[in-house]
């Protein structure tokens, strides 16, 4: 966070005593008052009970194990599974959002007419509004293989395939439907940072490049493109903090046939613990709790890495 | 939004080959958004289920959004996601502007031990279990408050709402505080009233999150009159779950006509409120 000065409150308490500051200050603390009690109860409270992964929680038994939980986790093939799904899922995720969106903000920033230009971004905005719930909902009917089902009956009038596909119960299919689904509902959004950074180049940039004879696309590639390589390098950095998180994206679309290539960790928590008959709590807890603290780990190295490229961090 | 290019009168520029290759690309994408949205919307005017793309219903029904609207079992999550979704918006902003407020008081003692109590939430966090079992303690499981209650607090768009705040010039509280105001007073009849492009912004994150959400409610409730309309709306879907109804309507087009209602709200709001959902991301991304 920068520090400015644009209060005005201190330049003349500086010299008062701690307590006489204090008691300047005494309505801002009754303000945070609410907003202590609200964050120490829905965030820190949950953080005493990362010490249930040290216990075995199965309905009201509660007893001391020790890592128990930890070996038993490591050992887990399914875990494992999980953890390489949500780095691979996440990651291809991101890069695919990312790349997609970079190309769109580049051709769309090139349009001469500006009303279209609002338009398709109008347009492409759409999908991020709707919820994952609704998304894998419009896109399982679409991708049904009923007499409605709207791609296999297309495709099947066209010739272009015999039988139905059932694209979302087939190991083969289901990633890339993943992803195209994805890119459908996130792509048109990720845009909005780029174009933020398009607007900020320099026309006299352009203009020196037209004198010096560049054609389009070598204005692209000299100077559209370098611009928003810092950008996209931030966008990569920030989200990379967050790639254990996936949960909902998944959740919404997965299914039993396809658990080998679509379970990521927090589906892995989810079913452990509640679509289990007795959860063990503590179990499903260090699991949360390895979770976090790769999460962790991520994130102070994003920050780091936020840094070295634009001088603060993202903390 | 990328600035406008300056068109000198009577010197248009004559569009090239690429320009027409742009325009046949970008008339592609648009229809790929367009075409899954516009036969939702088709669909769900449409008594019986087809797979073609249409255009227009051929045969033109409203018995879908009439059963949802005297079906209970789809009107009360409705309802639910109404209020959760206006009350959950409401606390999020008040809590977002008094923290944001504090926390743009750098002169204060303690200012930066706030600064962090509220930024190792972003960094570390208990995890969906510890979470549940606190929530669990507190009555919310099974109860739609919990939408509230968790969406309520968000410490990302608090500090957006303070990055706002630092864009107004301090003279005026200084102004204020000699006029003898107090902090609250200040709050309210200064940094409010020249915040509303602020609210407005940040007010529209909270309503699309709450509103949107579908995993709180997967892991906490069961109870099927506390559930949300994105949750019967994919339970329906899903698993079939078609409720009896006086209307005669086919299971696609009550299906269409939920997933309709499901988006509605801020499809109709989305081109008036463009600005305002752009203008968040990109203060959180440019000044963070």
């Amino acid at each position: 966070m920068s520090k400015t000065d644009n209060n005005g409150a201190g330049s003349r308490e500086n010299k008062k005593s701690l307590k006489q500051q204090i008691f300047v200050y005494r309505g801002f603390y009754i303000m945070f008052l609410p907003v202590l009690i609200y964050v120490l109860l829905i965030y820190y409270w949950p953080m005493l009970g990362v010490r249930y992964s040290f216990y075995s929680y199965k309905l009201r038994d509660i007893h001391w194990v020790g890592l128990d939980n930890f070996t038993k986790l490591f050992g887990e093939k399914e875990f494992w599974l999980a953890f390489k799904n949500t780095l691979e899922i996440s990651i291809v995720k991101l890069l695919l959002n990312t790349f997609v969106a970079v190309i769109i903000s580049i051709f769309l920033n090139e349009m001469v007419s500006m009303f279209c230009k609002k338009f398709v971004q109008t347009i492409i905005y759409l999908p991020h509004f709707m919820s994952y719930a609704v998304v894998a909902a419009i896109f399982t009917l679409f991708l049904s293989t009923s007499s409605t089902g709207f791609v296999n009956e297309t495709l099947k009038s066209w010739g272009w395939i015999s039988s139905s596909i059932d694209f979302l119960h087939s190991k083969t299919m289901w990633r890339p439907i993943f992803y195209l689904i994805n890119l459908w509902k996130e792509t048109g959004w990720g845009t909005v940072i780029f174009f933020a950074t398009l607007s900020g180049i320099n026309p006299e940039l352009y203009e020196a490049a037209s004198i010096d004879g560049a054609t389009r696309l070598q204005k692209i590639r000299y100077v559209t493109f370098p611009a928003l390589s810092n950008t996209i390098i931030i966008v990569l950095i920030l989200n990379l903090a967050k790639v254990l998180n996936i949960f909902e994206p998944v959740f919404v679309l997965y299914n039993s046939r396809v658990l080998e290539v679509s379970d990521v960790v927090s589906t892995y928590v989810y079913r452990k613990t509640f679509l289990t008959a007795v959860p063990d709590y503590g179990y499903t807890t260090a699991v949360g709790l390895f979770k976090s603290l790769v999460g962790c780990v991520l994130m102070l190295a994003s920050n780091v890495a936020s840094k070295k490229v634009r001088g603060r961090g993202i903390l | 939004m990328a600035k406008e290019k300056v068109v000198v009168p009577g010197k248009k520029k004559k569009l090239t080959l690429f320009d027409y290759i742009l325009y046949v690309v970008f008339a592609i994408l648009s229809l790929i958004i367009i075409v899954p949205i516009w036969k939702v919307l088709i669909d769900s005017f449409n008594a019986v289920g087809v797979y073609k793309f249409q255009l227009w219903p051929s045969d033109p029904t409203f018995a879908g959004y009439l059963t949802i609207f005297s079906t209970a079992k789809l009107f009360r999550p409705f309802v639910n996601s109404v209020v959760t979704t206006i009350i959950g918006t409401l606390l999020g902003l008040v809590m977002s502007t008094l923290g944001g407020y504090v926390l743009n008081q750098y002169e204060m003692p303690g200012r930066n031990i706030i600064s962090y109590f509220l930024l190792f939430t972003m960094i570390f966090s208990g995890g969906m279990i510890p979470e549940y079992l606190v929530m669990k303690r507190l009555g919310l499981v099974d109860n739609m408050w919990i939408l509230v209650v968790k969406h309520g607090m968000n410490v990302y768009n608090l500090v957006l709402m303070k990055n706002f705040f630092e864009g107004i010039p301090g003279t005026l509280y200084e102004a204020a505080k000699l006029d003898g105001c107090t902090p609250m007073q200040i709050f309210y009849k200064i940094v409010l009233p020249l915040s509303k492009a602020a609210l407005a912004s940040i007010g529209l994150m909270f309503a699309v999150t709450i509103w949107n959400d579908y995993s709180t409610v997967q892991i906490y409730i069961t109870n099927p009159t506390q559930v949300n309309f994105q949750y019967q709306l994919r339970v329906m879907i899903m698993d079939g779950d078609t409720p009896t109804t006086a209307y005669k309507v086919s299971q696609n087009t009550l299906y269409y006509a939920s997933i309709v209602c499901a988006i509605l709200p801020f499809m109709v709001a989305y081109p008036f409120l463009q600005d305002y959902f752009v203008q968040g991301v990109n203060v959180g991304a440019v000044k963070e």
